[in-house]
């Protein structure tokens, strides 16, 4: 398991510069420029995207084949992928989390209800989009999985619109909308949504074989 | 001990069926697993190593069934794919700190023997390697966690006849201990001539023969003649006969042939040419 955790960091620290590249920007837009949500959902999602990613680099590269052949278990495969994704989310949230207390306190509207309650809707961002991917991709493969990864990034850019009129766009006087019990109940309910997909992920992988069948030729 | 034993296996596919494979590989030896493309080579490299499940039969990894602790039979089994299959940004350093830490025997400093020995370079990322640098590199794994048992498909292919003359060289050593063996595929014939103890003909999923290669070789021989000569030998001595318009060329049992004939040695790739034409 340390060694599939340790191969997916050199692989985000190749193929994810773009990523990081883009939370800087809209970190960055975040605080000094616009106020639309969109600024701090979408990075969000992207990190959640980063465990597809990888899975994407890993099949194309043939490695999904290669690793079969490891003395690591499937449910580590997947556990892997999981892993680095939900350090990639804390890591993201952490950063955005700060930057938008510097920004709340730098305005003077800092209320840690309305703040908690922006924080449940920012982690649901990062989980929901990987909880949604990663089964499909361990079921069906890359490429199938990839409709379900547009359909998620597409899904994030509305939220952060209808997440927006919700907050009335203005980040730093949103006011707590939510109770303290429902943020709390926000919070567990997508780490449960986190779990079930890690475990339904770990079902649909130990159950695939391979390679499908229509890659026959290329088995034998 | 045998290394691998393998027993009524079965696995159907669409359009594709391994039937029946019966095949032992005993410690210490060496066996070729030679076939054309679709033959069942690869599928049944994946059915040992149960990445594809089996339909039936049953599979012995050094004395451990291959589904009983999968885990560790992959710690002592080093496996070379077609495809390397090493993430294309990895460099040689990289891959071996991740090595590292999945082979609980991983030994660093026999794998930068390997590299050294195969002139694979150091630090460069993986996608700039020629295939046969990503070959190498996919061996000196293979080869560094303690392996007893090497599976390696096509694991020459793609080399220069110096660096195949080397690997091959590495295999023979390898298996100079009684406890280890491999079991190659290889359209290569001649690299399994030259290496192997046993061969396995596979045709369309079925097992042609799995014999000796030394006892193949002093069995059958070659006879160039006509066919009304041809009709002189017992009809069970010879085996695999090609008529053309200059005579006739036969693989025929030695043993059944008259002392004064000329008889030509046979090579293993002519005898596995011979008997795939016969099956078709």
């Amino acid at each position: 398991m340390r060694g599939l955790l340790l191969k997916d960091f050199y692989m985000m620290g190749k193929y994810c510069r773009t990523y990081l590249l883009l939370l800087v920007f809209f970190m960055a837009v975040s605080i000094v420029g616009s106020r639309s949500l969109f600024f701090i959902i979408y990075p969000c999602t992207l990190a959640g995207m980063i465990p597809v990613t990888l899975l994407s680099y890993d099949e194309q590269s043939r490695w999904s084949e290669y690793c079969g052949t490891l003395p690591c278990s499937k449910a580590q495969i997947v556990s892997a992928k999981y892993l680095i994704g939900l350090l990639a989310q804390l890591a993201v949230l952490i950063l955005l989390g700060v930057c938008q207390a510097v920004r709340m306190c730098m305005g003077g509207v800092w209320e840690a209800g309305g703040y908690l309650t922006l924080m449940a809707v920012l982690m649901f961002a990062a989980c929901a989009a990987s909880s949604a991917c990663l089964p499909f991709m361990f079921r069906f493969g890359v490429e199938k999985g990839r409709i379900a990864y547009y359909l998620i990034v597409g899904a994030a850019s509305a939220g952060s619109l209808i997440a927006g009129d919700f907050f009335g766009q203005d980040v730093p006087t949103a006011a707590p909308v939510l109770s303290a019990g429902t943020v709390i109940a926000l919070f567990a309910a997508e780490a449960a949504l986190y779990a079930v997909s890690w475990y339904l992920s770990i079902v649909f992988y130990q159950k695939r074989e391979g390679r499908s069948l229509r890659n026959l030729h290329r088995l034998t | 001990m045998n290394a691998l034993e393998i027993k009524n296996l079965t696995k159907a596919f669409e359009g594709f069926k391994l039937d029946n494979l019966n095949l032992v590989l005993p410690g210490g030896c060496i066996m070729g697993l030679i076939g054309e493309n679709g033959a069942g080579k690869s599928t049944t490299i994946k059915l040992i190593l149960d990445i594809l499940r089996k339909d039936s039969g049953s599979i012995t990894i050094l004395g451990r069934d291959h589904e009983e602790d999968i885990r560790l039979t992959r710690e002592e089994v080093g496996v070379v794919m077609d495809e390397t299959g090493i993430p294309d940004c990895l460099n040689t350093r990289q891959v071996g700190k991740v090595m590292s830490r999945i082979f609980r025997n991983w030994q660093e400093d026999v794998y930068a023997d390997y590299l050294k020995k195969l002139s694979v370079p150091d630090g460069k990322p993986f996608k700039n390697f020629s295939r046969g640098t990503k070959m190498k590199l996919g061996i000196a794994i293979a080869m560094s966690h303690g392996s007893r048992l090497l599976l390696l498909d096509e694991a020459t292919s793609g080399l220069d006849p110096v660096a195949r003359d080397e690997v091959v060289e590495m295999f023979s050593e390898f298996t100079r201990e009684e406890s280890h063996s491999i079991l190659m595929s290889s359209h290569i014939v001649s690299d399994l001539e030259k290496l192997c103890d046993y061969v396995a003909f596979l045709h369309k999923g079925k097992l042609l023969l799995c014999e000796e290669k030394d006892r193949l070789l002093d069995t059958y021989g070659i006879v160039h003649c006509t066919a009304e000569q041809l009709q002189e030998l017992e009809p069970a001595g010879v085996r695999y006969k090609k008529e053309s318009a200059y005579g006739v060329e036969a693989i025929v049992l030695r043993e059944a042939v008259p002392v004064h004939w000329n008889i030509s040695p046979v090579s293993i790739e002519e005898l596995f040419v011979f008997m795939v034409k016969e099956a078709k």
